[in-house]
């Protein structure tokens, strides 16, 4: 009988694979496509060298006052001048480690979240999620540490965009599964209060959320009681935030195949051990992008904070603007500034993601 | 016995009598009526949408019924949780495309039911799960996730994990269907094994040498009724209906 032979597998060849290849099939493919990629070089090189020059070799970045700015190139000596108060806001200087102390808990358990032994990390990481808002809050306010009481109004800057879009998720995240599963129910009532809860917040601005924060939250509140801005806004943002992130879920919900369900009622699983056990990690799983995508919708929808007059980063940034010893006109800088600080969050954000995706994707063969 | 008196026997530990569901106003199961022994091997035969995989599907109440009754091993399936929740410990089930838990390795897929339902020590909950998945023949797996596993290992440990919950009844939903011709008879090999140490078994499947080899009464259903049933040898060679004998010369013949 005649014995079966597999052939050994060869490299591809040299003119299909390695950079040259790449640049061919890519880049000058046809006559078309290399007229397009040597007019697109070329923009390139006449726009970068005057920005780089601006924003870089002829930047002036020594200096404490808005004298120092004498080149033509960018003032940087402004952002570096106030880089204390868009980042903390008028948070008193000698308490600033509570803020600092903070961010480091933050990025702990971030951390934590991913790098502790599997067995305990997810009882571990979610009770430290659902503590940090209240640490936080205790921390950064003073009065239940015994520290010196640092007044709400006090707080802003970019760390307070970071701390509202955080603890408004942490809160939101528990509610908005409630809400999916509530419209996935069986019972009607839930259902529709469900149903009109999820489009009341998804179909209404954020604006105008803010602006009912602010002014008719207080009315429903008893009388003579003063929920403080901050908390108000706290509520708004939580409401908001789950209302997107419970349609978030409910596509979560539908990507679970119904045998996974009928696997864990024949062997036995209670309703809510069915729901924790098996379906939340997938809906999780599934859904973890659009969470993200919510989430970073959120963080930057934070800076609409301004419009009520919280001091968030923005709003830092126009008092900075507006103030008379710097009247020089540095917004370009100012806001490039900002674009920095929310676009690098956001991307090491979205660097995150895909770490915990790859992480969590299990049904790849190794 | 004649199936159709309503008089219980200590050794049944299934009694369906009339037996009626509906979709809508879809009439998908008529009057069922079927006992089943224990350590009886029963396989239920018939072409698709005939009802077989929903009459076994409500022995363990992933399907409702209107009207009718079940008892199983002595408890009345009514709509009770309580009632639910303990026939369902008491019946395992294998189904055509597996359902293991993707984000649970194959040790935790088996483990999960004992540890929550039955709040086994996790130690004993593991040792039990290594027994099984030897039994199985796939103890060097138990680390990996299903995703990285062949459908018919993917089959095996869903066995396994039915019987880590220690049932008295197994029901089988097509357990060999969305396999590969090489893997069905690794699949078989357990069933065949688990056949013979007599647990009772009902199976929806089409692998008539199966049917053949363990069974002790074949049923055959069609439109959402029973028409034929009988023990394989009779069965096979001599049926009395002519709807299972075309269906019969359709499945044996090609």
């Amino acid at each position: 009988m005649k014995e079966f032979e597999p052939v050994p597998a060869r490299p591809a060849p040299d003119k299909t694979v390695g950079p040259l290849a790449w640049m061919k099939e890519n880049l000058f493919s046809s006559l078309l496509n290399s007229l397009v990629t040597l007019a697109v070089m070329a923009l390139l090189v006449y726009y970068i060298p005057p920005v780089l020059d601006w924003a870089f070799f002829s930047a002036n970045w020594q200096g404490t006052s808005e004298d120092a700015c004498v080149r033509e190139g960018a003032c940087w000596v402004f952002v570096n001048a106030w880089s204390y108060q868009f980042f903390y806001g008028t948070y008193p200087v000698e308490e600033i480690w509570r803020i600092n102390l903070m961010l480091v808990l933050l990025a702990l358990v971030i951390l934590a979240s991913f790098t502790l032994p599997k067995h305990i990390r997810l009882k571990a990481s979610v009770i430290a999620w659902l503590v940090l808002p209240l640490v936080g809050i205790a921390l950064l306010d003073g009065r239940l540490l015994g520290l010196p009481v640092v007044s709400t109004d006090l707080w802003g800057g970019f760390t307070l965009n970071v701390f509202m879009a955080a603890a408004s998720i942490i809160v939101a995240f528990p509610f908005s599964f409630l809400w999916a599963l509530g419209r996935r129910s069986n019972m009607p009532f839930i259902r529709s209060v469900s149903v009109i809860f999820i489009e009341f917040f998804r179909g209404v601005p954020v604006l105008s959320l803010f602006f009912m924060g602010s002014v008719m939250l207080p009315l429903f509140f008893a009388e003579g009681t003063n929920v403080d801005k901050l908390i108000r806004v706290w509520i708004v943002l939580i409401f908001f935030m789950s209302g997107y992130m419970a349609e978030v879920f409910r596509g979560g919900f539908a990507a679970v195949p119904s045998g996974q369900y009928e696997a864990a009622d024949s062997i036995g699983l209670s309703y809510w051990q069915k729901i924790m056990l098996i379906i939340l990690p997938q809906v999780i799983k599934v859904s973890l992008p659009n969470i993200l995508a919510t989430f970073v919708m959120l963080f930057k929808n934070t800076t609409f904070l301004l419009i009520i007059g919280i001091p968030e980063v923005v709003q830092t940034l126009q008092t900075a603007l507006s103030n008379s010893y710097w009247l020089g006109g540095h917004a370009l800088e100012g806001y490039l500034f900002v674009f920095l600080v929310f676009w690098s969050s956001c991307f090491s954000m979205s660097l995150l993601a895909r770490r915990i995706e790859r992480q969590m994707n299990t049904d790849k063969r190794d | 016995m004649s199936a159709a008196k309503p008089t219980a026997d200590a050794e049944d530990v299934i009694v369906i009598e009339n037996l009626n569901k509906w979709y809508g106003n879809f009439h998908v199961l008529r009057d069922i009526n079927l006992r089943v022994k224990k350590g009886e091997r029963i396989v239920i035969c018939g072409p698709s949408g005939s009802g077989k995989s929903t009459t076994i599907r409500c022995i363990n109440r992933l399907e409702e019924f209107q009207e009718g009754s079940l008892v199983v091993d002595g408890v009345e399936m009514i709509d009770d949780v309580k009632n639910i929740e303990t026939i369902r410990k008491d019946v395992g089930m294998v189904f055509q495309h597996f359902n293991l838990f993707p984000h649970l390795t194959i040790l935790e897929n088996l483990t999960l039911g004992p540890i929550w339902v039955q709040k086994k020590p996790k130690a004993e909950a593991e040792a039990t799960a290594m027994k099984y998945l030897e039994r199985v023949k796939i103890p060097d797996q138990a680390d990996k996730y299903p995703g990285q596993l062949s459908g018919g290992q993917q089959q095996r440990v869903a066995i396994a994990r039915s019987l880590c919950m220690n049932p008295n009844i197994m029901l089988f939903d097509e357990p060999t269907s969305a396999l590969d011709p090489e893997m069905i008879k690794e699949v078989l090999d357990v069933m065949v094994e688990l056949a013979e140490e007599g647990m009772t078994m009902l199976c929806v499947t089409h692998e008539m040498g199966f049917a053949k080899k363990v069974a002790d009464r074949v049923i055959f259903m069609d439109a959402g009724q029973i028409v034929e049933e009988n023990e394989p040898n009779e069965f096979f060679n001599n049926p009395q209906n002519e709807r299972t004998k075309l269906f019969l010369s359709q499945i044996l013949n090609h």
